[in-house]
């Protein structure tokens, strides 16, 4: 014991063999007023911090605030991931919905929770610590066996080492031991160093593959990590399959059910025909029209009685055409020229003169969104019939073109062309228009019908039909506009005049 | 080993294992006011509908019910693992357990009227049910196999005698202790907890489809009977908790519960609010999500007006609240406070089986009178069973006195 004293002293351990004695131990030195102890047992002792007078741990305040953290880290990353970075909806719910996020939420609160406990109870400890001048007594290693060691930091205020003693040997321990610098060599092993590098190098080579593979190129294929995710095998339509016994790729409805949009609710407002009125005009086709509507699948034409109509019968062609609705005769607008001996089905139908939904302002919102994305780029945005692709044909000189109809034009007004034929017409197409049905839900469509109705009134109105509150506002930005076009004008005639002048 | 001394094992016959004879005396007086309680509620609700003071009783039952079998569960658990702690509060978990007998007679009423009501409680019983709400006969069909008067009786009957036999059988066993002290009797109990936990979760499981989910015949949830045990469990710790601190106060086992059974209550406590809520969320959101309209329809109705808000008070306070309210150690640690809670939470208890039953007897609560019927239907039953349990109690003791593991019980330390 002697010879260590010019070593610097840590503290003192006193060894005891029974837990009562040690829990003796420990509330002597507690009432002496020591604070930097601490004991070591083979197992855990109740009732130990009180004997040694160790406060309440604040871990339970680390992990609830990581629990916390976590819960907190789980809904906004959620919330930031899938409704805000990269909004993208899931099985039809909202982009924030909570029910699906708090799974992951529950989890990583009771990941950061463990996580809190885990390295709080590190930090708290003052772990990782590799060494402790304790374990220089070779003596001590009986802790995990059978023997109990309480221990006095010399960093404590009242630490003095014969004091120590004293009350250690007044607890009636026989061994008492001064605990010194661990003079064993701290030079870290050379097996370590190598097995270090040797991992650090080995976790390299994967992504040195990686980075030459991205880097440099190759006359070889691609090479396919997920293989059927780069060539997925879904179907396109009209392909086959050998998934099913009939060899479809599409799938049929199941028998008895309505997909969504499909359900057939009111005839008039799905075809834009005064239905009641078809029936006592021509009672067949109204039959053939809801059937049609009732179950669109082809076999169905076989089935159908015999055409008495002579003007069916005169134009076949059209028969299929009329199944899914109307479709006003391929001679369009030269069709006025001809002689109007036979009235035109067109012109027979009983159309709806109104519209079935109720205007507002949002339904004409609805109907300009639309128009803008469907019919301005051939009617162009003012229904003026000059859009992008109309501009687009002229320009090419493109021979099969027929001109989109201006929106605006007399023919086409509501009195002449009923609200139920425009509608018709949207959803079937004329001429070179493609119907728009199975684009457009029914209801938008008759947003559109809607809103061309104002814009064929906005093209023809004077500054009289607008609110009285509202008109200085359009006549200064009318005026605006005009500006505009006459600054453009002007500069356009400015580099007209200026490169003949460069030539 | 400890800090502070541990009692030593008192005789068998000493006054601290003995009913207060305060409460004794109020055993006759409970059961007679609870029936006549339980009566008026009854005809309070029969005066909004028939269909109503039958919910309410229902109601009422399963909140007696769930507390029952869920000291049950605590009795046969406690001997599964072969828990020390628990012995000095094990006998109060007997003592409501074998409650299960006069429940079975509580449930003729649910069972009568089944018999004899044409479809007063249950829709399924009703023959128009399936034609009045459009129901695809093919499924109908199916589930009157199984959802029809006889083999319904036939399944009631089932249950009871599993849950009686359980029942009479721990308790008897540790009555006969009481006397002998032998080893062998724990051993027994402890040797047969596996084979009748497996038998009590079945029997309680279908009986929760049977008698609380078949109220809505074309709703179907497998979660439903975990939902039902896991506020059973709730209930039953809290009953335990809250019986053992009248008793202390009363002067009974006052040194054998000491602040560390308290302490490990509260924990179970703890986590069964958080199971609870787990599995009600999960079942909630598997419904959700599969968004198939004959699952979510039972929980769309819970939504409508004022169920909508119950449903949000469960939330915030079968869960959010009491979570946080019981997460502490020094709350556990403190029997007044964790005994507050456990007053709280068998009061949200019954919310939960309000919000699950009632609905079915019509979108109102039946106004004042509906209020009334429930609070009184529920109040009635509870005494009922109170005053059954403390006739029991005077005639034996009130903590397992000879259990070979009592003193482990009394010396018990949480770290």
């Amino acid at each position: 014991m002697s010879e260590n004293n010019e070593k610097k002293v840590h503290g003192i351990v006193a060894e005891y063999t029974s837990v009562d004695s040690l829990l003796n131990a420990c509330r002597r030195v507690r009432d002496a007023g020591y604070k930097k102890t601490d004991a070591f047992a083979p197992f855990a002792v109740h009732g130990i911090e009180k004997a040694l007078g160790i406060k309440p741990t604040v871990l339970p305040w680390i992990v609830f605030g990581c629990g916390a953290v976590g819960a907190i880290v789980g809904l906004t990353m959620q919330i930031w991931m899938n409704s805000i970075d990269y909004p993208y909806i899931i099985s039809g719910k909202p982009m924030i919905s909570l029910p699906a996020f708090i799974p992951v939420a529950y989890e990583l609160t009771i990941l950061f929770a463990a996580f809190g406990a885990f390295f709080g109870m590190w930090a708290l400890n003052g772990l990782p610590r590799f060494s402790n001048p304790i374990f220089t007594d070779p003596r001590f290693d009986r802790v995990t066996d059978d023997r109990f060691f309480l221990y006095i930091d010399a960093k404590d205020e009242q630490f003095d080492e014969a004091g120590v003693r004293q009350l250690f040997g007044d607890t009636g321990t026989e061994y008492i031991q001064t605990v010194v610098d661990d003079d064993s060599s701290s030079k870290v092993p050379k097996g370590f160093f190598i097995a270090w590098a040797a991992v650090i190098g080995l976790s390299v080579i994967p992504v040195l593959v990686v980075l030459k593979m991205r880097l440099t190129k190759s006359s070889l294929p691609r090479f396919h990590v997920f293989f059927d995710m780069d060539f997925s095998p879904a179907k396109d339509a009209q392909q086959t399959t050998t998934l099913f016994a009939d060899g479809r790729a599409m799938r049929p409805d199941v028998a008895g059910t309505v997909a969504r949009g499909d359900m057939l609710i009111d005839m008039d407002y799905m075809t834009g025909i005064d239905m009641e009125a078809l029936t006592q005009v021509d009672a067949r086709r109204a039959e053939r029209l809801v059937r049609s509507f009732a179950d669109p699948s082809p076999q169905q034409e076989g089935e159908q009685p015999p055409v008495a109509d002579t003007e069916e019968t005169s134009a076949p062609a059209e028969k299929t055409a009329e199944e899914t609705g109307v479709q006003e005769e391929a001679t369009g607008e030269t069709e006025s020229a001809a002689p109007a001996a036979a009235p035109s089905v067109m012109d027979t139908t009983p159309w709806l003169t109104q519209n079935p939904l109720p205007l507002n302002k949002q339904l004409l919102e609805r109907g300009q969104t639309y128009f803008g994305i469907y019919c301005s780029v051939c009617h162009g945005l003012n229904g003026g019939g000059n859009g992008l692709v109309n501009r687009r044909a002229q320009k090419i000189l493109a021979t099969n073109w027929i001109p989109p109809s201006k929106l605006n034009q007399p023919t086409l007004a509501q009195d002449v062309y009923p609200d139920g034929k425009l509608f018709n017409t949207i959803s079937n197409g004329i001429r070179k228009m493609p119907g728009y049905a199975a684009q457009i839900t029914t209801r938008d469509r008759w947003a559109i019908v809607a809103y061309v109705r104002a814009l064929q009134q906005s093209q023809n109105a004077s500054i009289n039909e607008v609110p009285a509150a509202e008109r200085e506002a359009i006549l200064k930005q009318q005026a605006e506009v005009k500006k505009q076009l006459e600054e453009q004008a002007a500069a356009e005639a400015a580099q007209a005049n200026a490169e003949p002048g460069d030539n | 080993m400890s800090e502070h001394d541990t009692p030593a094992v008192k005789i068998a016959d000493d006054p601290a294992f003995k009913l207060p004879t305060s409460l004794s005396s109020l055993s006759m007086p409970l059961c007679i006011g609870g029936v006549a309680v339980l009566l008026i509620g009854w005809a309070c609700g029969s005066s909004v509908s028939a269909k109503f003071g039958m919910s309410a009783y229902l109601t009422a039952f399963m909140f007696c019910l769930t507390i029952v079998l869920g000291s049950l569960f605590f009795v046969m658990i406690q001997h599964l693992v072969r828990a020390g702690w628990s012995v000095v509060v094990r006998r109060i978990a007997e003592l409501y357990m074998v409650m299960v007998i006069p429940l079975g007679v509580l449930f003729l009423p649910v069972l009568a009227t089944l018999l004899f009501g044409n479809g007063t409680l249950y829709n399924w019983d009703d023959p128009t049910y399936a034609e009045k709400n459009f129901l695809p006969l093919a499924i109908w069909t199916e589930k009157l196999r199984w959802l029809n008067q006889g083999w319904f009786t036939v399944r009631a009957i089932f249950y009871f005698a599993i849950w009686s036999a359980l029942a009479i059988w721990y308790f008897r066993q540790s009555v006969e202790q009481d006397e002998t002290g032998e080893k062998a009797v724990s051993d027994r109990m402890q040797y047969w907890s596996g084979p009748a936990i497996m038998a009590f979760c079945g029997a309680t499981s279908f009986a929760a489809f049977d008698w609380v989910m078949s109220l809505a015949p074309m709703w179907f949830s497998t979660m439903f009977g975990v939902y039902v045990f896991a506020g059973s469990v709730l209930a039953a710790h809290c009953t335990i908790c809250i019986t053992s601190f009248t008793l202390q106060r009363l002067g009974a086992l006052r040194d054998e519960v000491t602040v560390e059974h308290y302490h490990d209550l509260g924990k179970f406590i703890f986590g069964f609010v958080f199971f609870w809520s787990y599995i009600a969320f999960s079942q909630y959101m598997l419904i959700w999500y599969g968004n198939i309209p004959e699952e979510t329809h039972w929980i769309f109705e819970r939504q409508l007006g004022a169920w909508g808000w119950i449903g949000i008070v469960l939330i915030l306070f079968h869960w959010a609240l009491p979570f946080l309210g019981t997460m502490s150690r020094h709350v556990r640690r403190n029997a007044p406070l964790i005994t507050f809670w456990a007053v709280y939470l068998l009061i949200m208890h019954y919310v939960d089986l309000y919000w699950v039953i009632m609905p079915e007897a019509g979108s109102s609560m039946g106004g004042i009178l509906g209020v009334i019927s429930s609070l009184f239907c529920v109040v009635g039953m509870t005494a009922v069973m109170i005053g059954l349990v403390l006739r029991v109690a005077d005639q034996t003791k009130i903590a397992a006195v000879r259990d070979p593991r009592l003193q482990e019980s009394l010396a018990f330390e949480n770290i």
